[in-house]
């Protein structure tokens, strides 16, 4: 069937919406870690002088989120929050900067009882769906790294057995790069957005000026969140799960090659021909010349491959991609040769049965379902459907 | 199929006109097809939304009520509000009876029971929590509502009044079964005689069952004793479920 581009644009944005999170638990999300983030500054750190910074980095920041699924349920959101501590880092240690930390999170009666063991890099505090919210947030303790390419590099600690050691991050360059890729898009749809939100969540917020920018939704986030979620369905699987592509790759390249189309069908089908572009690298063949100059992903003469941080080329996100005889390079574009069969192609499909099964198993089944209405409009006209108004309903109930 | 039913159906599909395919089978009759509403609740928000649902009409409704099918695919199936069955789990079944006997026909089924739940779904989805509240899973929300709208004491008393419904009825001039002392007319008289009238036999016993099994296995770990009047009682009432 040839199906309309633009009602199946408007699909994928409801099936990303979908997999979004809803405002009101963005809210609730806000309101807990700004709550951390006051009891952070509260503190009295030795050693230090001047202010805390405290701010989300992550797929929370760059409004790339989406439900994760492990073995094909959805769970609990993971949300980064970088407490950059005014230390000076030739005056302390890593060491001591993630105790004081942790050290200040325990003096809390709430926090002390949600928080996890001492991670590597970062305090975790659980939140249980019983407080209302329902995921984890991984405080990272670091200090400004004057070494770094931008002044916004920052040091964070990181914990190996015994060992603690330093790495260098730059979570605000990078928010700020993404938002440089993101801003043509993001103002030309800013308004008519915020209304929507406004309208669909009145409760949550009062006014459009109570919506804030993070809940804003350009085709280039779209774009990723629907990618993020092929992949964490694709890869759903013990022996897979490892050579899946890492978040940051698909945020950097779909950033790096998104044209500032306005739909997000049109945005992915870029964004996945460009990285199609550059399959030919597995077999150390040459790509296109303009692709090429771009630098996205390199072979190196070695045989390594190279995907830069574009706050910090020295940092390679590919790092790993020649291990196992390049077993993620390969898993990488054979992912995006599935996006463009899976997701792109699928246009030609002739059963509305199979449409909807195929989708359901690139995006998953329940958010598919819930939006396929638009493709397909089930054949019963709905003229005025019945008007319900409900009162003392029952409370929903499980046998077992 | 009854001339009742026949009526009863053709009041829910001149309704709710996308439920348009009724079809007979072993088990009832099924009706099937779309089901858009536009919904609204005190203090709440309006929701208009369109589903696919599937009703079973057993045999011998209404005293066995039907069960309702999202078939859409939408409500997946981790959705805590959903039988292992794939039925969807309108209410503990005593509510379930109450809410139906207020309108008991098909149509009233769908508007009081059916579209409240798929409302409360939609509700969920966009603010992560329930609007109506949500009741316990498996017994233990069954011996809850007994607990909640009789205000009673524990488990033990819980299966003290399902006992004396199951044996007696309603006994206006008895001892209260809640423990208070005083008669069943100037105690939980009005509350009694509401779940005396909203039960059948099935659903009376299916509730014993519910309640008498959570509190038997607090007896095995010695969690609690059972007094001797409601032990014979016990052991009267579970003679007439073996006969």
């Amino acid at each position: 069937m040839t199906m309309d581009i633009k009602k199946y644009s408007k699909f994928l944005e409801q099936v990303a919406s979908e997999i979004d999170i809803p405002p009101g638990k963005y809210q609730d999300a806000v309101d807990r870690y700004e709550a951390v983030g006051r009891w952070l500054e509260g503190g009295e750190y030795p050693g230090c002088q001047g202010e805390l910074l405290i701010y989300v980095q992550g797929s929370f920041r760059y409004g790339t989120v989406t439900k994760p699924m492990r073995d094909g349920v959805e769970c609990r959101y993971d949300i980064d929050l970088v407490s950059e501590l005014p230390a000076d880092i030739n005056l302390t240690t890593p060491q001591a900067l993630k105790s004081m930390v942790g050290d200040r999170l325990r003096e809390h009666g709430t926090y002390k009882r949600l928080l996890d063991p001492e991670g590597g890099r970062c305090w975790t505090l659980e939140y249980a769906e019983q407080d209302g919210v329902g995921f984890h947030l991984d405080v990272l303790p670091a200090v400004s790294d004057h070494r770094g390419l931008l002044g916004t590099a920052i040091a964070i600690t990181n914990k190996k057995g015994e060992t603690y050691t330093w790495s260098a991050s730059d979570p605000r360059g990078y928010g700020a790069w993404f938002d440089s890729k993101n801003a043509v898009a993001f103002n030309r749809i800013l308004l008519e957005q915020k209304q929507e939100i406004q309208r669909r969540a009145p409760l949550v917020f009062a006014s459009i000026n109570k919506v804030p920018n993070q809940l804003v939704r350009t085709p280039l986030q779209r774009s990723i969140q629907l990618m993020k979620r092929h992949r964490d369905l694709r890869f759903n699987h013990e022996d897979r799960i490892a050579y899946g592509p890492i978040s940051v790759i698909i945020t950097t390249l779909a950033a790096h090659l998104y044209g500032n189309e306005t739909d997000v069908y049109s945005a992915l089908a870029g964004i996945v021909r460009k990285l199609q572009g550059h399959a030919a690298l597995v077999e150390n063949r040459a790509i296109d010349g303009s692709l090429a100059a771009m630098g996205l992903i390199q072979r190196r003469p070695d045989g390594t491959w190279y995907i830069g941080n574009p706050v910090n080329p020295a940092e390679n996100f590919a790092d790993r991609w020649h291990e196992d005889n390049h077993a993620r390079a390969r898993a990488f574009f054979g992912w995006v040769d599935a996006l463009q069969k899976d997701l792109l192609n699928i246009l030609d499909e002739s059963s509305p049965r199979l449409l909807k099964e195929h989708l359901g198993r690139a995006l998953g089944t329940a958010a598919v379902a819930t939006h396929f209405d638009l493709l397909i409009p089930a054949a019963v006209a709905l003229d005025t459907p019945p008007r319900i108004h409900i009162s003392s309903p029952a409370k929903p109930w499980r046998d077992e | 199929m009854t001339d009742d039913l026949q009526r009863q159906i053709d009041e829910l599909t001149g309704v709710h006109k996308g439920l348009k395919n009724v079809v007979e089978r072993d088990d009832g009759i099924v009706v099937s097809g779309l089901l858009p509403f536009e919904a609204s609740a005190d203090g709440l928000e309006t929701i208009t939304e369109s589903f696919e649902i599937e009703l079973t009409i057993p045999r011998d409704f209404p005293e066995t009520l039907p069960r309702a099918r999202e078939t859409g695919g939408r409500i997946a199936s981790d959705y805590e509000h959903r039988n292992p069955s794939g039925t969807l789990c309108l209410a503990v079944p005593i509510e379930q009876r109450r809410i139906f006997l207020e309108n008991p026909t098909l149509l009233g089924f769908v508007n009081r029971l059916v579209i409240p739940y798929l409302y409360g779904y939609c509700y969920f989805k966009t603010h992560e929590r329930h609007p109506f509240d949500e009741a316990a899973h498996g017994h233990e929300g069954i011996l809850r509502h007994y607990v909640d709208t009789l205000g009673l004491r524990d488990e033990l008393s819980a299966l003290t009044v399902i006992s004396f419904l199951l044996e007696h009825g309603y006994r206006g001039h008895h001892d209260c079964p809640c423990g208070s002392g005083t008669r069943v007319r100037d105690c939980h008289g009005p509350t009694l005689m509401a779940l005396h009238q909203t039960h059948n036999q099935q659903s009376l016993r299916g509730d014993f069952a519910a309640i008498f099994s959570l509190c038997f296995k607090q007896f095995e770990n010695q969690q609690i004793s059972f007094p001797k009047p409601l032990r014979l009682q016990l052991l009267r009432l579970l003679k007439t479920f073996k006969d």
